[in-house]
């Protein structure tokens, strides 16, 4: 393995790397370098195609155009296995652990694999395991002793299963070590842990790609930036050489363009207030208000519990703690269908799972809140008032289309998502809850879904925002709620604060939020 | 360090909050360890309770009887167990195990009449492994459910062999497929004056359940055969190759299949083109005993020979006691329904 790092050429180099998802973009003519020994932050917001990238170099995802060297050779098809025996690892967000394996087997079953090419009729060294195990843990600093190499590692804590993560990852001759958001979910002492094993790493001569968005971090570990914006590479040199703000901007490209979309100003009746609501292992002692025609946006990191508190107000979730009171009468929020009874609509994140039938007509996906309506006593459905009501949500939602017997799937995501939040029109609902609203959304259809929030707004509608798009809950909202660790930790008016402002109390830690 | 010292006892400080007393979580993890436990439990439970009804129970001859009962249904669970630990689910092993039984039985009749007993043993296990394959490649190809495939596969081979090889039943096979039958391992004369004997076929089945095991932990295959089964998408990513592991899987099912055919035939000293019909739920019951989740990833060969015994007793032993047959199913119907309730009780456990 060692001979192929004699040359001069750098380790790993991408030249103009397309990649499509069916019509979808996540990459658009990506230029990338990674010498050896080096460390490397990809920054970028979400959906500009850092996650591809790094799915493109294990060979995970196979690029739509482009090329791929390795030691200066092109590489005609970057497989998985391929990318391992080049000594590419991949610490995975979500791990990627076995959870039904022990500690010992995720560890160093992969090197074996790797030794093997990949073959699996050979018999197990079991000696091997265990050293090449309490080798790599050692690294990481855990002790590797019987009782933890024999855990199964669904049984583990969070913590503990990262680093077994990243023993994994350096068990075999790794020579760049990716990290898809390493730190997320550690406290400032692993962290510091963390740190140490990277720099032991690129002692080594082994690269390491950070994807992250904690940009101290990257500062405290110094290397490379390299900026991601839609799908393409628009920055990269020495970190230090860029400031925070400079990183900022390049990220969101947005310096320029901060319309507000939000006219309108709440009425002074409340609507919703919740009280010390609670789920166990998701969020707590979370309280805030909310008046009719109020939009309030809610943020913070994917695991901050904001995303288990839209579900839970959609009763999607249950709740363990706490009260929750809609136009002043306490109502309990058991189910989604009871949601529905007190006028509590949700759009969730993921339309194609979630929401939408997607091989169905906008007729069909525009009526299933209201079939009792449109039925008859005898429980037949009027298919008159089913069109004039998919009819009457077709327009008010400004689709591309007139055409209620075109499949859903047929529609851009902008006009889908259109659809599954025009469904919820048709209940004049007090409050609406939104997940995510442009997720995978293009810009022109974002303007749409904007001016529709508005317009609900107006009517007197609360409308609850779930997102990390900063700029569409600043351009959108009148207060904008920072959740981090499962709490509530600010309450900001939407015009007195910046993306810096916020993204600041989102990624600030445990012991800085105590300070 | 800390980190360290506070995981080598995880349970203290999760499942200790919300479970009263120190000893309940500590049985409580150990049974989550190790479901098969309860099973083995219950087996016990059982025997000791039929043998102080009736002590006969107890004598060589009917544990000779059980040992015999458990064969077939053993090999096929094996083989269920290896599919069912990587994540899939086999249910056309009777109609595999009736083709090769049939179909090799014909060939020989027909044939080759003097072909050695070891010969046609292989020839059973080679037509299983191909079967099995067969079902893997379209498993992993179609990327349909495994029960959907082999639904239809379970169709298919049985209607292929009642089409093409025959329908009528072989009643008198050659000679030597007989004297394996009978070939005689130990011989015990009750005092009633009958004559009971352990073949020697029945030593397939520990010899089978040692091979799994051997496959299952000691080779490479078998942990990947885990690793896919705890979770695909992840073991593919780690360059698993899935395609390997699900082949790998169904063909040695369809292996193990294919010895029960042929030692299905020689204990009966026919071979029925109809033969094993229904039989799919009572072994993958047995396997579920056995402490393997329906969803993949777990089990062992020891949880699962428990759960075939279990099985085999309820089926044999409750007529001893004088409970009527037609209460079996009732009974392995709720120690189903009690496993069930077991493993979501473990699953929610885990969850937390």
């Amino acid at each position: 393995m060692k001979d192929r790092s004699s040359s001069d050429a750098p380790f790993l180099e991408l030249r103009g790397i397309h990649k499509r998802f069916g019509g979808v973009r996540a990459l658009s003519g990506v230029d990338l370098t990674i010498e050896a020994g080096k460390a490397y932050h990809l920054l970028g917001e979400n959906g500009c195609g850092k996650s591809t990238v790094i799915k493109i170099m294990s060979g995970a995802h196979a690029p739509t155009e482009g090329s791929i060297f390795l030691d200066g050779a092109l590489i005609p098809k970057l497989t998985p296995m391929a990318a391992l025996e080049a000594g590419i690892e991949t610490v995975y967000q979500d791990l990627s652990l076995l959870p039904n394996l022990t500690v010992a087997e995720n560890v160093a079953l992969g090197e074996q694999l790797v030794a093997g090419h990949g073959r699996l009729l050979r018999f197990l060294d079991r000696q091997r395991v265990h050293d090449t195990a309490a080798a790599a843990l050692s690294k990481v600093g855990l002790d590797p002793d019987r009782a933890l190499m024999n855990s199964v590692v669904g049984d583990l804590p969070l913590a503990i299963r990262q680093r077994v993560a990243i023993a994994r990852a350096i068990a075999a001759e790794a020579r760049l070590v990716i990290m898809d958001e390493p730190t997320t979910s550690l406290t400032r002492h692993e962290v510091e842990t963390l740190i140490e094993v990277v720099n032991r790493l690129l002692d080594s001569n082994v690269a390491v790609l950070f994807v992250t968005h904690k940009l101290e971090e990257c500062y405290r570990i110094g290397g490379d930036a390299i900026v991601f914006r839609d799908g393409l590479s628009v920055a990269q040199g020495p970190i230090e050489g860029f400031t925070r703000g400079q990183l900022a901007e390049l990220m969101t490209g947005r310096a320029i363009e901060s319309v507000r979309y939000r006219k309108g100003a709440p009425e002074p009746k409340v609507l919703l207030t919740a009280t010390r609501l609670g789920r166990s292992g998701s969020f707590r002692d979370i309280s805030f208000s909310l008046h009719r025609g109020e939009i309030l946006g809610i943020t913070g990191l994917s695991d901050s519990g904001r995303n288990e508190l839209a579900m839970a107000l959609a009763g999607h979730l249950p709740i363990d703690a706490g009260t929750i009171s809609l136009d002043d009468r306490p109502v309990s929020i058991g189910s989604p269908s009871e949601a529905i009874d007190h006028g509590i609509g949700y759009v969730p994140e993921d339309r194609l799972s979630e929401g939408l039938f997607i091989e169905k007509s906008i007729l069909e996906n525009s009526v299933p809140l209201i079939l009792s309506r449109i039925a008859s006593r005898f429980g037949l459905i009027d298919r008159g008032k089913g069109r004039e009501a998919a009819h009457r949500i077709a327009a008010e939602m400004k689709l591309n289309t007139a055409d209620i017997d075109l499949p859903a799937g047929a529609l851009s995501g902008g006009n889908q998502q259109r659809v599954l939040i025009g469904r919820w029109l048709s209940i004049d609902p007090r409050l609406l809850i939104l997940h995510g609203p442009t997720v995978g959304v293009d810009v022109g259809s974002k303007e749409t879904i904007f001016r529709a929030i508005q317009d609900m707004a107006d009517r007197g509608i609360g409308l609850l925002i779930v997102s990390d798009d900063l700029p569409e809950l600043l351009q959108n909202c009148d207060r904008i709620l920072v959740m981090n660790a499962g709490r509530i930790v600010e309450d900001l008016r939407a015009t007195d604060v910046d993306e810096d402002r916020i993204y600041q109390s989102m990624l600030a830690s445990q012991s800085e939020l105590a300070e | 360090m800390t980190v360290v010292q506070h995981m080598n006892d995880p349970l203290s400080d999760s499942s200790g909050k919300t479970a009263p007393g120190r000893r309940a979580p500590r049985l409580f993890s150990f049974l989550q360890a190790h479901p098969e436990a309860v099973s083995l439990l219950l087996l016990v439970l059982i025997c000791a309770s039929v043998a102080a009804i009736n002590p006969a129970f107890l004598q060589p001859s009917s544990l000779i009887d059980m040992g015999r009962a458990s064969v077939v249904t053993g090999l096929f669970a094996l083989g269920v167990f290896t599919v069912l630990a990587s994540g899939g689910i086999d249910v056309s092993f009777p109609a595999v195990g009736a083709v090769a039984m049939y179909g090799i039985s014909t060939l020989v009749l027909n044939v080759f009449p003097d072909m050695p007993m070891a010969l046609i043993i292989l020839l059973c296990v080679g037509v299983g492994v191909l079967l099995g394959a067969v079902n893997g490649v379209l498993v992993h190809e179609l990327r349909a459910p495994a029960l959907i495939v082999t639904i239809g596969t379970l169709y298919v081979f049985r209607g292929v062999l009642l089409v093409f090889v025959g329908t009528v039943w072989l009643m008198e096979l050659p000679p030597q497929m007989v004297a394996f039958g009978q070939w005689s391992l130990i011989d015990i004369t009750t005092s009633s004056g009958v004559t009971v004997s352990l073949p020697v076929y029945f030593l397939s089945l520990p010899l089978a359940g040692v091979l799994t095991w051997f496959v299952l932990n000691r080779t490479l295959m078998g942990r990947a055969i885990f690793a896919v089964g705890g979770k695909a998408d992840v073991a593919d990513r780690l360059g698993y190759n899935l395609r390997a592991v699900h082949v790998f899987a169904f063909a040695f099912a369809g292996g193990l299949a294919g010895m029960a055919g042929a030692i299905q035939a020689s204990a009966n000293r026919m071979a029925n083109p109809f033969d094993f019909a229904g039989t799919e739920i009572i072994v993958i019951a047995a396997v579920i005993l056995g402490g393997a989740r329906i969803t993949g990833g777990t089990g062992s060969v020891l949880g699962t020979v428990i759960g075939v015994l279990l099985v085999t007793v309820v089926n044999n032993v409750l007529v001893l006691v004088g409970i009527p047959s037609t209460w079996q199913r009732v009974v392995v119907g709720a120690f189903i329904l009690l496993a069930a309730a077991f493993f979501v009780l473990r699953d929610r456990k885990t969850n937390i």
